[in-house]
């Protein structure tokens, strides 16, 4: 590609020390992301992927190899990386719009400008006229937007989600999934998407990475050329379950070695606390 | 969880710590020690109101160990099993101080079991009645004293009330609640197996309830000390309780320190012995 | 407490609560009128409510209860900055922490108004021994309430406050201070009702103060209906108390 990666992962080794010895999350991941790029890394359980989610985003140390946004290497959260978690983040104690304000007020703007920011993002995000609600107030789908929109006011250059769709129904994920892909075509925001939902990963992605069971690696690229803009229709057209099958081929076979994984050390557990 | 590594919340990171956590106790200890000698020896403070902690540990092996009191024990099988022993005085009231606070426990604790059960196992009698206990719950029992003496006599059997009363209401309400939050579907399985009610209760609700109790348990000794020893110190002439006012009328400091030592290691030992046996 | 979940409407349960009670009362009046229950250990129900307009006049019952309620507040104040600044610092100071929780968990259970002939001692026969024992007594709940709710924050959230780069102190006040509030406030109350206890149960024992020496002084002139009255009233004011701060920390915690 011709165009300068605005995020480069190189070279990444991370190990855990557990009772058992050393284990190996991510074995030599390496790849970058183009700016306005929506990138997804779709694996297994345990294929190491929310390890790499918290390793770009500055919150895990004690690995070798470098990451690097706009060429600054990373070493602990990075201005230019914008987080939205897979557990339910909103602040309970804000209303939507102070919890989306929330990176503006850190910033020090001042209260009408940042309400002002606040309430475009809350519009983004399709919850206008929830702006004084309060988080128990809504449902699931819609704190993740919440989160989503926060995330988004701080305008970061690399948007990284883990699993942020992961507590939600299928149908509220598509749909969630359309809003998505609104917003990226508004923003031209580059995008690190963390995920196990392969039909979320085709839908929204440019590329996807698929990665291998425990050590983690990266076993395949596929680039998902499927038209842009996209919605939700797209999910039943045969190029995308053609994507999706050639997809799922890899992923079943690392799936089914951890399970297999998974079993045996269960079987073997002498009082698991897990 | 192996797969997260250190995402600590805490600002230091996870390193063992374990030989400065000792070393920061022993070094609490030592400047509490070095500030009430200072304390003491200066005579800042109203002279005895903090004596030198030489002078409490004297006090302190004088009430456990100097025999003072002549206890005779005889086995009724002859003179020659007949023992005239002396034994520290303290533990005479000792004695007395924990047969009243068990007896308080015991019959607070079955009242509190029975009404608990009932109260949580029929909704009817909980929306109607359990409201009374909510409420008397955290109200000063030791006022009542005055009714139990009359009703009781100025004996042990008022100080026994005293620690029934207090110890009742954490019980029953302890109890109760544990009962609603049973799984619904091991009372039907019992149902289901036409269980009668001694039944339903010994094998399936107490079992099911094991934390529950045990919490309302602690909590019942708790006040059930703090009730009898509290009455203890207002009109009774045994017990650690009345030691307690004795040194303080006599105004033996440093004795009231000892005594206040002595109280406070037994009673938080008693906690720690139950929370030990109710974990295993 | 749950919602009901009996085959009857809650109010007719009230009502039968309600019921029972009252009929208890007229039964009692009735025992000791026919002589079965003796006149001289329990008075009439009759006479008890009788002697209230008596005892709130001539024994000054609103200022006892100012005098209480004035000694409940001091402790209370004095038991949240105190409890509420040591729980912070030892949730910031690891060490601390470590070394001395267990202490304060054994403290928390251990009978610290006993230690109230000592307090009389240094502070003699006043208020500000009845104070003292209100917040020494009260202060371990708030320390570890106030621990617990801190510590307790969901990993989640300080994450995306490390994820905005907050600084320590920002982490503190924006983040961990937020989320541990509803904790905090519900050991300021347990605080507030184990001072509220000690206080009037000190006020009995030392005879002195407001509605606790009260009870006592009653009780030691043989005044046997009074004595009851003013138990009642203790009795009414603790509710009252109670069921205050239940619906202040319920509104500060809304979905509760």
């Amino acid at each position: 590609m011709a165009v300068e990666p605005i995020l480069v992962v190189d070279d990444i080794v991370k190990q855990f020390e557990t009772q058992d010895g050393p284990l190996t999350a991510v074995d030599h991941v390496s790849f970058a992301v183009t700016p306005g790029e929506f990138v997804s890394l779709i694996g297994p359980s345990g294929c190491g992927k929310s390890t790499l989610f918290n390793i770009v985003g500055g919150l895990l140390d004690g690995y070798q190899g470098r990451v690097t946004v706009a060429g600054e290497t990373v070493r602990g959260p990075h201005h230019s990386i914008g987080m939205i978690f897979q557990e339910e983040s909103t602040f309970p104690w804000r209303t939507v719009i102070d919890n989306v304000a929330f990176p503006l007020e850190i910033a020090g703007l001042p209260k009408a400008e940042r309400m002002e920011k606040a309430r475009h993002f809350v519009g983004l995000v399709g919850l206008d006229g929830f702006e004084r609600r309060y988080p128990a107030e809504l449902s699931g789908g819609m704190r993740q937007r919440v989160s989503m929109a926060r995330t988004l006011a701080s305008q970061p250059k690399i948007l990284l989600m883990d699993e942020p769709f992961a507590a939600l129904d299928e149908q509220t994920r598509l749909l969630l999934g359309d809003k998505v892909l609104q917003i990226q075509q508004e923003l031209k925001q580059t995008t690190l998407l963390i995920t196990h939902n392969l039909t979320e990963a085709v839908q929204l992605s440019d590329r996807i990475l698929v990665m291998t069971y425990r050590p983690g690696k990266i076993k395949r690229v596929v680039d998902i050329e499927l038209p842009r803009p996209r919605t939700s229709e797209i999910v039943g057209s045969d190029a995308f379950g053609h994507f999706v099958a050639q997809i799922w081929n890899d992923l079943r076979e690392e799936a089914s070695r951890g399970l297999r994984d998974d079993e045996s050390r269960k079987l073997h557990a002498t009082g698991s606390n897990e | 969880m192996a797969t997260t590594g250190n995402l600590t919340a805490a600002p230091l990171a996870a390193r063992p710590v374990l030989g400065a956590v000792t070393l920061l106790r022993i070094a609490i200890l030592i400047a509490i020690v070095a500030i009430w000698e200072a304390v003491a020896a200066s005579g800042l403070l109203f002279r005895d109101v903090v004596p030198s902690l030489l002078v409490i540990g004297r006090q302190l092996l004088l009430i456990l160990i100097h025999p003072d009191f002549p206890l005779h024990i005889d086995l009724g099988l002859g003179s020659s099993l007949v023992f005239d022993l002396k034994i520290p005085e303290f533990y005479r009231h000792l004695w007395v101080t924990v047969s009243e606070v068990a007896t308080a426990m015991v019959i607070g604790g079955i009242a509190g079991l029975a009404v608990g059960l009932a109260l949580g196992a029929n909704p009817f009698l909980s929306d109607a009645f359990e409201r009374f206990l909510y409420w008397l719950g955290p109200t000063p029992k030791i006022i009542f004293f005055p009714i139990m003496i009359m009703w009781f006599g100025v004996g042990p059997g008022s100080k026994v009330a005293m620690g029934t009363l207090s110890c009742f209401f954490p019980v029953a309400l302890s109890v109760a609640a544990g009962m609603r939050q049973i799984e619904k579907v091991l009372i039907r399985v019992g149902k289901s197996f036409r269980a009668n009610t001694w039944q339903m209760i010994t094998k399936i609700y107490l079992p099911a309830m094991r934390q529950p109790i045990v919490n309302g348990a602690r909590l019942g000794m708790g006040v059930a000390v703090i009730g009898t020893l509290l009455a203890e110190t207002k009109l009774s002439n045994r017990g650690v309780g009345f030691l307690i006012i004795n040194a303080y009328s006599t105004f033996d400091m440093p004795r009231m320190y000892a005594l206040l030592i002595v109280l406070f290691v037994v009673a938080i030992g008693a906690n720690a012995l139950v929370a030990r046996a109710s974990r295993g | 407490m749950t919602r009901s979940a009996s085959k009857f409407p809650k109010a007719a349960a009230v009502l039968f609560g309600i019921g029972c009670f009252t009929a208890l009362i007229y039964a009692i009046e009735i025992l000791i009128r026919i002589g079965l229950i003796n006149r001289f250990i329990v008075p009439f129900p009759s006479e008890i409510i009788a002697s209230f307009p008596r005892i709130v006049i001539e024994e000054g019952v609103p200022s006892r209860f100012l005098l209480t309620a004035i000694e409940a507040l001091t402790a209370s104040v004095m038991l949240s900055i105190v409890g509420i600044s040591l729980g912070v610092l030892l949730h910031r100071v690891r060490l601390v922490r470590l070394a001395t929780e267990t202490w304060i968990a054994a403290f928390a259970s251990a009978p610290l108004v006993l230690m109230y002939p000592l307090f009389l001692v240094i502070f003699g026969r006043s208020a500000w021994t009845i104070i003292m024992i209100g917040f020494v007594a009260a202060l371990p709940p708030v320390i570890l309430k106030t621990l617990e709710g801190l510590a307790g924050t969901r990993a989640v959230l300080i994450n995306v406050g490390r994820s905005f780069k907050l600084t320590p102190a920002q982490l503190y006040w924006k983040i961990l201070f937020p989320a541990a509030l509803p904790n905090i406030f519900v050991g300021v109350r347990l605080g507030m009702i184990f001072a509220l206890i000690n206080i009037v149960g000190v006020e009995f024992l030392i005879n002195f103060g407001g509605l606790g020496q009260l009870v006592n002084e009653l009780a030691e002139r043989y005044d046997l209906p009074g004595t009851y009255a003013a138990i009642c009233f203790v009795i009414l004011v603790s509710i009252v108390f109670f069921v205050v701060t239940e619906r202040i920390e319920q509104w500060l915690r809304p979905g509760t």
